[in-house]
């Protein structure tokens, strides 16, 4: 009976590791923390990386990575802004804006998918250097100096409105979400995407187009990094050459904390929402809490290590292949000397 | 006695996997550990070889009580397991694979001349066809498999297991292994040999330990093994009679795959036959003859150079999914890489060659899918009957029926087989043999590439041997035996009987 109960908790462990830690933030601090205007801030802080993550679980779940979200973004960002700016900050200036903008990450996906399903590349080394590429070229369009669209009323209304009392980026969030959710598990595309990713040549020869679901995934990837870019630009009212850098490494994160395996083939996009919506409230609640910045990343290290350790006990446990390492024993030890106790 | 395990535990999450199981091996002797896949072999061979922890039970090694807890510990104590799967750094050579981790030097610097005369007088004193600097991924699967027996033999190993190793060894190659094996045992190395093959094991082992569902069933001396005895004691039913004979007809039902001077550069050269409605044509020959590619070529898996492949007289496109659409089916030769994805359900692995009936417009319909997975598991009988199971954690024999589920299920013209029933126990192994004898009753063209001769002589309607890319043989009509096949298929035959 009490078994039971407990593996329901540890089947919704996500959710309790959130209830509990908001739970702590709201013991430390009572009145600032549980605060409707600070769930607001936290959904606010972590919509540009929820838009990202919503893309970049798709090449992840491939056992690939594209680590140019962040460079799709900013390029997006100052290929829309100076648009918007070139037009006299008109309306057709601005929807021609978001265009390109998105335009260019639908262009850095299909390059990264068209290269990576024709040729056997880490992908991690090809998007680190195909990042470095789009900095490059968010220098040259920018200038190397701000684009300004404070002017650009209507662009700026994304950034800086809320409707019912929620800023419109975390609709955006919600809209993105949504898709990879209905995309990852309701749609043909999504059953393949994860066929591919448990098992590429089995994937092939049950007449899955590898091709296709890897050119996709990719394109996803690019285009939703861009759409965070054009909404951190609104956000920001400007366009600069270093924007969104970094990102990557806190998307990346919030996805292995969430559960999705490096491996591919295993994960759900709920998960890798949780470890955003982990590492947003961790951050707020140690920023009211007024400890130093350095500690925050040093605490997010620790959480990452934390995932990566559960992700490799459980994908041992479940595949019962001989990944022979020493972390499987350290477990184990642990277990035996827990046992001897509970003997003692 | 070498090793004594007693009253050995062993509980995984929602399977007692080891029921007490007493198990000893003497010293040099050859002990086969004999049950069906789930009977608990791997188990018993991972607990001993600190792979899994026990939960219960003790083991005593050379008369002292041991605990291990890791592969480290086994191989301290002298116990070496020999994988279907090797631990060969590809990239290396013979030498340094076989001294890894205990490299000589003198003054942090290799002392390379020494360490390869080691390995040369290694090789030498079991006569094996090696040389020391031939570089792993060159060699033969039966070559890295004595690099392995060598890399156990240079640390003085005591305890031997070999886990299949005769899997996807040539005949020839396998006499080679026996002798190897017989000249181990008597310098009094102790070997645990796990085989489906029954005739080696009964030919080779000194003693045999039946498993069935985690229990010890029994211990059989070498002068009471009795085939028929063991074998029921391995299954607790009787086994249908497999033949060591075969009547071989030609089908006068009409064509339907027809493969017309088929080529591809150094794999196999200028094949043509064809398959026929409810016919079952076996492509035999040793490992490396061209079977599989060229039922990867039809399958459009890999390309080839030149030739024509007709399906029902027409070209068959060269995609694999138009190919699947055409009515096609492939249970390919290694199920574990190719033939299901081990973290997905049952379900989803069935309903992956499916979509086509289980979508509209791009998006699944759910129930379907659901229903599918439940009429797929009854379809093939699968342990456990649940569909929700990921296939990566089901035996052996029951991943085969999970793969043989995803054409199942579809409306199948023709079904490629590949060494279907390679590491499987015998009772999966016959109801894997009704599920291609339905087939073909229906009227599905059957292509199967075996090395099994008893599975062809089971099977086979008609007989395709390969040898080197060629088909060097056919047997059309008459009786073949099993003679017959291994002659042909070693060439010696090749000129005599053709049809």
């Amino acid at each position: 009976m009490q078994k039971k109960w407990l593996a329901r908790l540890y089947k919704n462990r996500q959710l309790v590791i959130l209830v509990l830690l908001c739970l702590v933030f709201a013991v430390l601090l009572p009145r600032k923390f549980l605060t409707i205007g600070n769930f607001r801030n936290i959904l606010y802080a972590i919509s540009l990386q929820g838009i990202m993550i919503c893309g970049a679980t798709f090449p992840v779940l491939l056992a690939g990575i594209d680590r140019t979200v962040s460079g799709s973004a900013a390029l997006a960002g100052a290929v829309c802004c100076t648009t918007i700016v070139s037009h006299g900050f008109s309306t057709g200036g601005t929807l021609l804006g978001v265009l390109l903008g998105i335009g260019v990450g639908l262009l850095s996906g299909v390059f990264h998918g068209l290269v990576l399903s024709r040729f056997n590349i880490p992908a991690f080394l090809l998007t680190l250097a195909t990042s470095e590429i789009l900095y490059g070229l968010v220098q040259t369009v920018t200038g190397n100096q701000l684009i300004n669209v404070m002017n650009a009323k209507l662009f700026n209304l994304v950034g800086s409105s809320r409707i019912l009392g929620v800023p419109v980026p975390v609709y955006i969030l919600l809209a993105c979400f949504l898709f990879t959710y209905v995309m990852l598990n309701h749609t043909v595309y999504g059953r393949h995407l994860y066929c591919v990713g448990g098992n590429r040549e089995a994937a092939k020869l049950s007449g899955i187009n590898v091709r296709k679901i890897i050119i996709v995934a990719y394109v996803v990837s690019g285009v939703m990094g861009a759409l965070s870019g054009l909404v951190l630009s609104s956000m920001n009212q400007q366009a600069s050459a270093g924007q969104a850098k970094g990102y990557e490494n806190d998307v990346l994160a919030a996805i292995v904390v969430g559960g999705v395996s490096l491996r591919g083939g295993a994960g759900t996009i709920q998960g890798a929402m949780f470890g955003a919506l982990l590492i947003g409230i961790l951050t707020n609640g140690l920023q009211l809490l007024g400890v130093a910045s350095v500690y925050h990343d040093l605490i997010k290290g620790l959480i990452i290590i934390a995932a990566v350790a559960v992700d490799m006990y459980s994908s041992h446990k479940m595949s019962g292949l001989k990944r022979g390492s020493a972390l499987r024993r350290m477990f184990r030890r642990h277990r035996h000397e827990s046992q001897l106790k509970a003997g003692a | 006695m070498i090793v004594e395990m007693k009253g050995i535990e062993k509980v995984f999450s929602h399977v007692h996997a080891l029921k007490g199981v007493d198990f000893s091996v003497r010293r040099g002797e050859v002990h086969a550990l004999l049950g069906e896949n789930g009977a608990g072999k791997s188990t018993l061979i991972k607990v001993l070889t600190g792979v899994y922890p026990k939960d219960g039970g003790e083991i005593v090694f050379d008369g002292k009580p041991v605990e291990i807890e890791s592969r480290d510990d086994a191989f301290k104590l002298g116990i070496a397991v020999i994988f279907q799967e090797f631990s060969l750094i590809p990239t290396l050579s013979v030498t340094q694979n076989i001294l890894l981790g205990k490299e000589k030097q003198k003054f942090g610097v290799l002392r390379k001349k020494a360490m390869r005369k080691e390995v040369a007088e290694l090789i030498e004193r079991f006569d094996f066809p090696l040389n020391p600097d031939d570089i792993i991924e060159t060699l033969s699967v039966a070559q890295k498999q004595m690099v392995e027996i060598l890399k156990a033999l240079s640390t003085n190993a005591r305890l031997i297991v070999m886990d299949e190793p005769t899997a996807s060894l040539s005949a020839k190659e396998s006499e080679m292994l026996y002798r190897i094996i017989a000249q181990l045992r008597d310098r009094g190395v102790s070997i645990i040999y796990i085989s489906h093959r029954l005739e080696e094991v009964f030919a080779l082992s000194d003693r045999i330990t039946v498993l069935r569902d985690g229990h010890l069933v029994g211990v059989i001396e070498h002068d009471d093994i009795v085939p028929d005895k063991v074998v029921n004691m391995m299954i607790g039913k009787e086994l249908s009679d497999a033949t060591a004979s075969r009547n071989l007809s030609v089908s006068s039902a009409r064509t339907v795959l027809e493969v017309k001077n088929l080529s591809s550069l150094g794999k196999y050269e200028n094949v043509s036959f064809e398959v026929k409605a409810g016919e079952v044509v076996v492509l035999t020959g040793l490992v490396g003859s061209g079977r599989t590619e060229v039922l990867r070529s039809i399958f459009s898996a890999d390309r080839y150079d030149s030739g024509e492949i007709l399906f029902e007289g027409k070209k068959l496109p060269k995609s694999t999914a138009k190919v699947i659409d055409r009515g096609f089916g492939l249970i390919p030769e290694d199920r574990r890489t190719q033939g299901f994805v081990p973290l997905l359900s049952v379900e989803k692995n069935v309903a992956s060659t499916n979509y086509d009936t289980l979508s509209k417009h791009g998006f699944v319909l759910r129930r379907r899918e659901r229903e599918l997975g439940q009429r797929a598991v009854k379809i093939v009988d699968l342990r456990p009957a649940n569909p929700a199971v990921p296939v990566g954690n089901l035996s052996g024999g029951n991943q085969q029926k999970a793969v043989l589920a995803k054409w199942l299920t579809r409306d199948l013209k023709v079904i490629l087989v590949d060494e279907p029933t390679v590491g499987i126990d015998i009772g999966a192994k016959d109801e894997i043999y009704n599920f291609i004898e339905g087939l073909a009753k229906e009227g599905v063209a059957v292509l199967l590439v075996s090395s099994d001769i008893a599975e062809v002589l089971r099977v086979a309607h008609r007989i395709i041997v390969m040898k080197e890319g060629r088909i060097i043989h056919e047997f059309h009509e008459g009786v073949a035996t099993q003679a017959d096949i291994l002659l042909a298929a070693s060439g010696i035959r090749a000129e005599r009987k053709e049809a």
